[in-house]
């Protein structure tokens, strides 16, 4: 009936389904990053060699065409020739990368001097072709060949001008480096960017985030409504959820409490009567009342007990008990008991401070029934939790008297009424936040009750 | 043994009273706070027995007035509530004891005799004076191990006198504790309950200290 807001709100803050959604947005600017920057590079590279091969082409078109107009046939000598060499030294130097040739059917009649014994290996297509060789030295070559007819000449000839690419290929390279380093510089600066972007985005869910586990932690009771537009809609939900879920809590703990209390004055007045009547009637009468009472006590203290499910955090214990722990104390002392207290007041656990205070009230109420002189509260930190011991130096109880206290309803003493519901409500409330009670022969002679808090949240919101 | 029962339920207060008179004590009723505070200052009572939720205030309030004005007769708290942090605003205020409703009549009057008995410094439940012992639970009287039947006057009379042992307890203080204020008896009553006691218990076993008043002693001892 309490398991509401609170335990939805606290699932939907601790257990995130996968990434959160920070890192979900940087994957996704990551991937684009990753994927778009190389596919751009990649298009750029491509391109720019295009458009390089394309002018490289064009010169050596051009050089195709002073070729051939140097090119000279001389009908009477049968002989081809070159009338000026080109006016480039490159096709000069042997091996320089740079030739040309003129072939004709029985092979080739005509190359530069470049090219020295070497001869670049022929095409057959018709027309201009262009295409990569090997060089003589194997190195990389762009060559331009077409056939012509020389006015006079017999055969068709077969012309090629052949340029190194090592200039190209260096040209190519060194745009290709320099576009690296910029879309790496560029792929950085950008992740970087929608980093701090992100950062800044999501920092209202951030606050909102801190704000609720604040919530949770008891520090405070609403949500920080100062956010942006959607957000603080959906932290104004939130507070009227929170607000209405502490109000249907309390609304029904005091609707029990107001029955509860409604009933216990006629139920006092019946049993009072009831001692007036005969025997047979008076135990009938008085047992039937006992139901009712134990009924409504323990259901009402059902009701209150908020449990492990409301947005309730750490509580220090020494604070949360101190009222209860001073009054009794003062009780204690008038009745002649020395109520001695052992706690670390920085000690924590994490559960609703009045359910605190119903499981230290009970064990201390019962101890000091049963004490002569003394009862002892000591709290100490266990393992990963808390454990609270109490003990009295009264009478104690033996093995089967411990066993019967812990079943349900056990009223060990009539003139010292309560004890036994008193503990079936700590058991209740241990139920309920996954603890223990031990009762145990207690250093001080009497009984001790053991009992031992987890220190971690409930794992999961529990049903009733 | 002299109560007064602060109960705004009628019912429970009659209920109540009846059966507090059925064992021996002596029970006046307010039913407000404000009645009570009147009676508790100038009338005298062994305890109270106060309800916490009271017509005209609550209980606590009027019991930390009493504390504070330093009257310190026990308190034995009635409460219906349940939370132990309302409970222990109760003790705070200055309660002895409390019992929850609904309550045993016998729980109520196991606590109200160890209250009475603790205020006046006893902390065993069985008084004993030589061969005179007083079993406060029970509310019997034997001398010697014999029991002895007396009406509810001489057994309060009786009662008051051991709760006040060795003191010395003059008529006035007598008759306020022992009697019904609206049946205050002259000295010649007092007297005569006085000397049916001694003709039950032994004449030697209560003194009579001329212009003081009386105490119970144990001849045994030659005192």
């Amino acid at each position: 009936m309490t398991a509401t807001a609170g335990s939805r709100l606290r699932a939907l803050a601790s257990r995130p389904a996968g990434w959160s959604l920070g890192q979900r947005l940087l994957a996704a600017a990551l991937g684009l990053v990753v994927v778009i920057l190389p596919l751009a590079g990649l298009g750029l590279a491509y391109n720019f060699r295009e458009s390089v091969t394309a002018s490289f082409d064009q010169r050596l078109s051009s050089l195709l065409q002073v070729v051939l107009a140097d090119l000279d046939y001389d009908p009477a000598e049968q002989r081809l020739q070159v009338s000026h060499s080109l006016g480039d030294a490159r096709f000069q130097r042997v091996f320089s990368g740079w030739y040309w040739q003129i072939t004709d059917r029985q092979g080739t009649s005509l190359v530069s001097r470049s090219l020295w014994d070497q001869r670049l290996p022929v095409s057959m297509a018709d027309g201009i072709s262009v295409r990569n060789i090997s060089g003589p030295r194997g190195e990389p070559l762009r060559v331009i060949e077409r056939d012509v007819h020389l006015p006079g000449h017999p055969q068709r000839l077969h012309v090629s001008v052949a340029a190194s690419r090592e200039e190209l290929d260096a040209e190519v390279a060194r745009f290709e480096w320099l576009l690296g380093l910029s879309l790496l510089t560029l792929g950085g600066l950008l992740i970087g960017g929608l980093a701090l972007q992100i950062r800044w985005g999501l920092a209202p869910l951030r606050r909102l985030h801190a704000d609720l586990e604040r919530v949770e932690s008891g520090a405070g009771e609403r949500l920080d409504t100062r956010l942006p537009g959607e957000l603080s809609e959906l932290a104004e939900a939130m507070n009227e959820v929170l607000e209405r879920d502490r109000g249907l809590i309390e609304r029904g703990r005091s609707a029990a409490g107001n029955l509860a209390h409604a009933l216990k004055t006629p139920v006092s007045v019946l049993k009072t009567v009831a001692d007036r009547l005969p025997e047979a009637q008076r135990r009938q009468v008085r047992d039937e009342l006992g139901r009712i009472d134990e009924a409504v006590r323990h259901h009402l203290a059902r009701a209150s007990a908020a449990g492990g499910s409301t947005l309730t955090g750490r509580v220090r214990i020494g604070e949360a008990i101190a009222p209860v722990v001073d009054g009794l104390a003062r009780l204690a002392g008038r009745r002649g008991i020395a109520l001695e207290r052992e706690l670390d007041p920085e000690l924590t656990v994490r559960m609703d401070p009045q359910d605190l205070q119903e499981l230290v009230g009970n064990l201390l109420d019962n101890a000091m029934r049963w004490a002569e002189r003394r009862v002892r509260l000591r709290v100490h930190a266990e393992d990963d939790g808390v454990c609270l011991l109490i003990e009295d130096d009264g009478p104690g109880m033996s093995a089967a008297q411990r066993e019967a206290a812990l079943a349900r309803g056990a009223r060990l003493d009539e003139h010292r009424s309560g004890s036994g519901l008193g503990l079936a409500i700590v058991e209740d409330l241990m139920t309920l936040y996954g603890g223990s009670l031990n009762l145990e022969t207690a250093a001080l002679g009497g009984l001790a009750a053991r009992v031992r808090l987890p220190g971690a949240t409930p794992a999961s919101p529990r049903h009733r | 043994m002299k109560i007064l029962l602060v109960e705004d339920d009628r019912a429970l207060a009659e209920a109540l009273g009846e059966a507090l008179r059925d064992a021996g004590l002596l029970v006046e009723t307010a039913e407000s706070g404000g009645e009570a505070d009147f009676l508790v200052r100038t009338e005298r009572y062994d305890a109270v027995v106060l309800d916490l939720g009271l017509p005209d205030g609550d209980g606590t309030r009027w019991l930390a007035q009493w504390r504070d004005d330093a009257i310190d007769l026990p308190v034995l708290v009635l409460t219906a509530r349940e939370r132990w942090s309302d409970k222990a605003a109760g003790f705070s205020a200055g309660a002895d004891d409390y019992v929850t409703k609904p309550f045993e009549t016998a729980e109520v009057l196991f606590r109200l005799r160890a209250l009475v008995r603790r205020s006046h410094g006893h902390a065993h439940p069985v008084l004993t004076l030589g061969e005179l012992t007083y079993d406060t639970h029970a509310g019997s009287i034997s001398v010697a191990g014999r029991p002895v039947t007396l009406t509810a006057q001489e057994s309060r009379l009786l009662a008051y006198l051991m709760h006040a042992a060795p003191r010395i307890v003059s008529r006035g203080e007598l008759a306020e504790h022992v009697y019904d204020r609206d049946h205050e008896p002259d000295s010649n009553v007092i007297d005569v309950q006085i000397s049916r006691l001694r003709r039950k218990l032994g004449s030697e076993r209560i003194e009579t200290l001329r212009g003081q008043g009386y105490r119970v002693v144990a001849p045994e001892d030659g005192a």
